[in-house]
């Protein structure tokens, strides 16, 4: 509220400001129509108006005021153009005006959210509130960024007592169930579901602490890596899995080994679990395809699937801590939802970046970046 | 030189902005109608369907105020083009709001089957590129660009292409048994309301130029016919009804 006040207090004063300048300059025009603008001085009102201005634009944050009629005769950068996509510019203009006319005619403060589809998805909250002399002024927030982050700490909380509180249930049931039990048959079948959950668990658990260690572990000590190392014992890693889902994995390596500055282990890791999830959501028969890259500054690692890709909603969403695309599937999977999460920060940790792009029904391909240590620039990212 | 009739032209933009702002709206439905159907979410379509009382209301409103400038104001030459086609361009906008509502209301009659991800694939292409088609409309529209509202045509038989391959995966997954006859008809169905809200956008397109250039739009037909009844002969050939079987 403190900065919607100052917002306004600064509105106002360049608001009649601005009226002056514009008297101003109908005068000017008037009267010296021929003299060119750069042998005018600008007149200290002007300065002032000009500073007010580039102030305006530095808020972060949508500014209109409108006159009596609803004209638009101050604005910011940030309201002549909030969205990226042209419709959710229209859109928005179209909102500022329904609430500005809300607020005049109620002649109290009008507050709205308004949420785009895109896509991306935007939310804006737009409050609209009457000015002296009839003026009104409409702020827009995007506020997109908090609601998504929102989203995504709401979800960790349900996401992890999920993953935790399933086989947890599972054992206690299983542990009750077999207190009475006298037949030895069925206390074999029941102890060993419950190793099997057990198990689960514990790579639930091995995983997070993994994913901690490597959270926390941002240093790494960069020693020099080479990246057929990284993809030949990626894939030694994920060959029986593969070869039993009936799955190949091939490669195709650049004819020179690249080397890179690194944590061998971590990228190792981020390698494999991406192959890993290849393996899982491919049909069998299917083939992973590993390729290396490398280009001046940067090598990268890709690993491509034909298999069942990611739906356009969740693509920005599965580098999240225990994000699903498919919860009923990722039971039979049986991975920890953790994977992804790994490979962000082990490329976070190396100064690179993890990227993918996938079509629904015709695979996905995830791209590692990594930096090479030529350029000295390269290795103090690392 | 003072521009004439200020008060008709302010008004004449107010109905423009109108139309684009209708045609956003059109263009925001289409990604809701898109995932509508492939996340299931009944609660998106109930507002699908509400969205779109609130399009037919404001198109009415819209229409009756072309009318009223008609009459009132019998503009002529560039000015009459522009009210005429916004006239025509707001039955294809309408129009198009209710396909996405048509697309809602068959997510909700197959609500529960799960869709393979070749079909589910296609169906974000087609969302995708019907969107895009419809973002060039508006542009085409907004910034008088004949360039981009001739292009809007080409644009569209990707979209017909789109649609050609999703009736044949239909056909592979009701063969495969992942979908019954009964979804598969439905999907069938779908793919046609894409494929529509990119013919209508190709018709705001064909609007477009003829406001800039004075061309009409679906003239091939027309000047074929044209042709053939310029020597004085009258009428079609009728096809021969007494056909005896020999």
């Amino acid at each position: 509220m403190l900065v919607l006040g100052i917002v306004i207090g600064l509105l106002v004063g360049v608001f009649f400001s601005r009226l002056l300048f514009l008297q101003r300059r109908s005068e000017k025009t008037n009267n010296q129509i021929d003299a060119p603008p750069s042998e005018v001085p600008l007149s200290e009102v002007e300065v002032h108006v000009a500073e007010l201005d580039s102030v305006l634009n530095a808020i972060p944050l949508g500014v209109v005021v409108t006159d009596e009629q609803g004209n638009i005769i101050l604005g910011n950068h940030i309201a002549a153009g909030v969205g990226i996509l042209r419709h959710i510019d229209v859109l928005v203009d179209e909102a500022v005006e329904r609430i500005i006319k809300k607020s005049r005619e109620s002649n109290s403060a009008v507050r709205e959210t308004l949420e785009l589809f895109g896509p991306p998805p935007r939310t804006l909250v737009i409050e609209a509130m009457p000015l002296e002399s009839e003026k009104s002024i409409a702020i827009i927030e995007d506020i997109s960024e908090r609601t998504r982050i929102d989203a995504v700490r709401t979800d960790f909380v349900a996401n992890i007592s999920h993953e935790l509180k399933t086989p947890v249930g599972a054992l206690s049931i299983l542990a009750d169930t077999i207190r009475d039990e006298d037949d030895l048959k069925v206390i074999h079948r029941l102890s060993s579901k419950m190793v099997k959950e057990a198990n689960r668990m514990a790579q639930t658990i091995d995983d997070l602490l993994e994913l901690s260690r490597i959270e926390l572990d941002g240093s790494v000590v960069p020693e020099p890596v080479s990246i057929y190392s990284v993809i030949a014992e990626s894939i030694d890693r994920m060959a029986y899995f593969a070869a039993q889902a009936g799955i190949g994995v091939v490669s195709q390596l650049p004819e020179d080994d690249c080397i890179v500055k690194g944590d061998r282990l971590q990228l190792v890791s981020a390698v494999s679990n991406l192959i890993d999830n290849a393996v899982k959501y491919s049909e069998k028969g299917d083939k992973v395809t590993v390729r290396v890259i490398p280009s001046e500054a940067s090598v990268d690692i890709t690993v491509s699937d034909e298999g069942i890709g990611i739906p356009q909603s969740d693509i920005d969403r599965i580098f999240e801590r225990f994000y699903r695309v498919d919860r009923a599937r990722s039971r039979g999977t049986g991975g920890t939802g953790l994977g992804l999460s790994i490979v962000r920060h082990v490329m976070n940790n190396h100064g690179g970046s993890v990227n993918v792009t996938s079509q629904e029904g015709e695979g996905s391909t995830f791209v590692l970046t990594l930096l090479r240590p030529s350029g000295n620039t390269a290795v103090n990212n690392i | 030189m003072e521009e004439l009739r200020k008060g008709f032209h302010h008004e004449l933009d107010e109905v423009r902005l109108s139309l684009a702002r209708l045609a956003a709206s059109v263009i925001e439905a289409i990604p809701r109608a898109t995932n509508v159907l492939l996340s299931g979410d009944l609660e998106g379509a109930e507002y699908l369907i509400l969205a779109d009382d609130e399009i037919d209301s404001r198109s009415i409103a819209l229409e009756d105020r072309c009318y009223q400038l008609l009459a009132l104001q019998a503009p002529v030459a560039g000015d009459l083009r522009q009210l005429i086609s916004i006239l025509k361009m707001v039955g294809e906008i309408e129009r198009s709001a209710d396909l996405t509502v048509n697309i809602a209301k068959a997510a909700r009659r197959i609500y529960g089957h799960s869709l393979d991800p070749k079909l589910r694939g296609i169906i974000t292409k087609m969302g995708e590129q019907a969107q895009q088609l419809f973002t060039s409309a508006l542009q085409s529209f907004e910034e008088n660009d004949v360039a981009i509202a001739g292009a809007i045509d080409d644009m569209d038989s990707y979209l017909d292409s789109l649609q050609r391959q999703f009736v044949q995966a239909i056909f592979e997954s009701h063969a495969a048994g992942s979908i019954d006859l009964q979804v598969a008809i439905q999907l069938a169905v779908v793919a046609r309301f894409y494929e529509r809200i990119g013919d209508h956008a190709v018709n705001i397109g064909e609007r477009v130029l003829f406001i800039v250039s004075g061309w009409r739009p679906e003239n091939k037909g027309a000047a074929r016919h044209d042709a053939k009844t310029a020597d004085g002969t009258y009428g079609i050939p009728l096809p021969n009804l007494n056909v005896t079987e020999e």
